[in-house]
């Protein structure tokens, strides 16, 4: 990796400090905030168009990765500075995890155009970590102007991507989508444009067909490509679909991103106080006394919060 | 917001041109139950790709499994790289088929550990928590 100054001459030159940056805010405190502050300060007097995060989801095995991929290569042959977040889950178990998203993304290591980072969901309790909203900061901040974030496909019921992301792409395989789950609430609603991959498979048109004629039923249906990231067929007409949606007029991604950080904070927050409270026992003995009558169960949570 | 206890971070590639990954996926999913965030990159990695990606993962740990016997050259290499990326503090492991009589030659080119066949996922788990030179 090259260290040339990014066109936004930030603070963050190098893959190297963009990388150690989001190590640092991964870990949250004190510096964490001092690194998102400064790229915010950063990004303040930057020129030029905000960058735009489009967030990547659906089930494991529909192409995710490997569509991800092929959409960086076509954008950075567009001109694009393209990083590419994937987020994969935490073992609740043993707090590892296996990030495997790079086995499906070809490496360019002489372009310094190109930034790939896999980071763990390390307990948040979600498909998204609670530091994706301040990694895409930073990664803007580096100087990025495209940035997909991939998360595991939670099914219905995650929409924390539909927060921080600009946009959201649904990725569906080719036995996806039948037509009561395209009805169904949830990570369809959110979505922005829906693709079935793996097209090349047999299948893949009827699943179009079918995830079409679900969401028609409903009013401002997005619309539903048919992409094969192995073959590379489509990729360029979902590409040109995305950069499309996206001229639209929306939120301004910063705040939602900014937005979105607190967000996570306050959850993140408020799930160490309830551990904190599990572990030191005040939590049974606040149930215990609401058993008890001894103290009315009004004002519990507050306390709680409060730490 | 409290500062969380990270996890300690692995890359684990194949550099060069053999094509065998059990050994790797065995170890990558041993280290995730052992606790560890671990970052697979496939089979056939050039090793400026490796380094590229280590850089990016901002990785404690690279392991690179090798069953070609390409070790000594493939494995300096590494080494040198990440040190000319600024990225020196990173310890460098190997693993796979390595003959005895090169394992003084590449621990004096920088490689910190040899795991031959036979390691135990818990032997090298506990080798890592011991070794890493980061906090």
């Amino acid at each position: 990796m090259s260290d040339a100054p990014s066109p936004r001459g930030t603070a963050l030159r190098s893959a190297r400090e963009l990388a150690q940056a989001i190590t640092t805010v991964e870990r949250g405190g004190a510096s964490a905030d001092a690194l998102i502050q400064e790229a915010l300060a950063h990004l303040a007097t930057a020129t030029g168009p905000a960058a735009r995060v489009i967030g990547v989801t659906g089930p494991p095995g529909a192409g995710k990765s490997t569509l991800v991929g092929a959409l960086a290569d076509r954008a950075r042959e567009g001109g694009r500075r393209v990083a590419i977040l994937a987020v994969d889950p935490s073992s609740a178990v043993s707090g590892g995890a296996l990030l495997g998203d790079r086995v499906r993304v070809e490496e360019r290591p002489d372009d310094d155009g190109r930034f790939m980072r896999s980071i763990a969901t390390r307990g948040s309790g979600r498909s998204l970590s609670h530091a994706a909203a301040a990694v895409s900061l930073l990664i803007e901040a580096a100087g990025f102007d495209l940035v997909f974030i991939e998360t595991v496909g939670a099914g219905q019921a995650d929409l924390g991507i539909a927060q921080l992301a600009d946009l959201v792409l649904l990725v569906e395989g080719p036995e996806g989508g039948d037509e009561v789950q395209a009805m169904k609430a949830g990570l369809l609603e959110s979505a922005d444009l829906v693709v079935v991959n793996k097209g090349d498979r047999p299948g893949a048109d009827r699943a179009v067909e079918r995830i079409r004629s679900g969401l028609a039923l409903g009013t401002d249906a997005p619309e539903v490509l048919l992409t094969s990231a192995i073959e590379g067929s489509g990729v360029t007409e979902l590409l040109r679909a995305l950069e499309t949606a996206l001229l639209r007029p929306g939120r301004d991604g910063r705040v939602r991103r900014v937005a979105a950080h607190l967000a996570a904070a306050v959850e993140s927050r408020a799930a160490e106080r309830l551990r904190a409270a599990d572990e030191d026992g005040r939590l049974d003995a606040l149930a215990r006394g609401i058993v008890d009558g001894a103290r009315p169960l009004r004002g519990a949570v507050d306390e709680l919060l409060q730490g | 917001m409290t500062v969380r206890a990270a996890p300690i971070r692995v890359l684990i590639a194949k550099p060069g041109l053999d094509g065998h990954d059990r050994g790797a996926k065995v170890l990558a999913r041993g280290l995730r139950d052992e606790g560890f965030e671990v970052i697979y990159t496939g089979i056939r990695r050039t090793t400026d790709a490796i380094i590229a990606a280590a850089i990016e993962e901002d990785v404690d740990v690279v392991g690179c499994s090798i069953l070609s016997g390409a070790h000594a050259t493939l494995l300096p290499k590494v080494v040198a790289g990440l040190r000319e990326a600024g990225a020196a503090d990173v310890l460098v492991v190997a693993g796979g088929i390595i003959p005895e009589e090169d394992r003084a030659g590449l621990e004096a080119a920088g490689i910190s550990a040899i795991f031959g066949p036979g390691s135990t996922i818990a032997e090298i788990a506990t080798y890592l928590r011991a070794n890493v030179r980061r906090p």
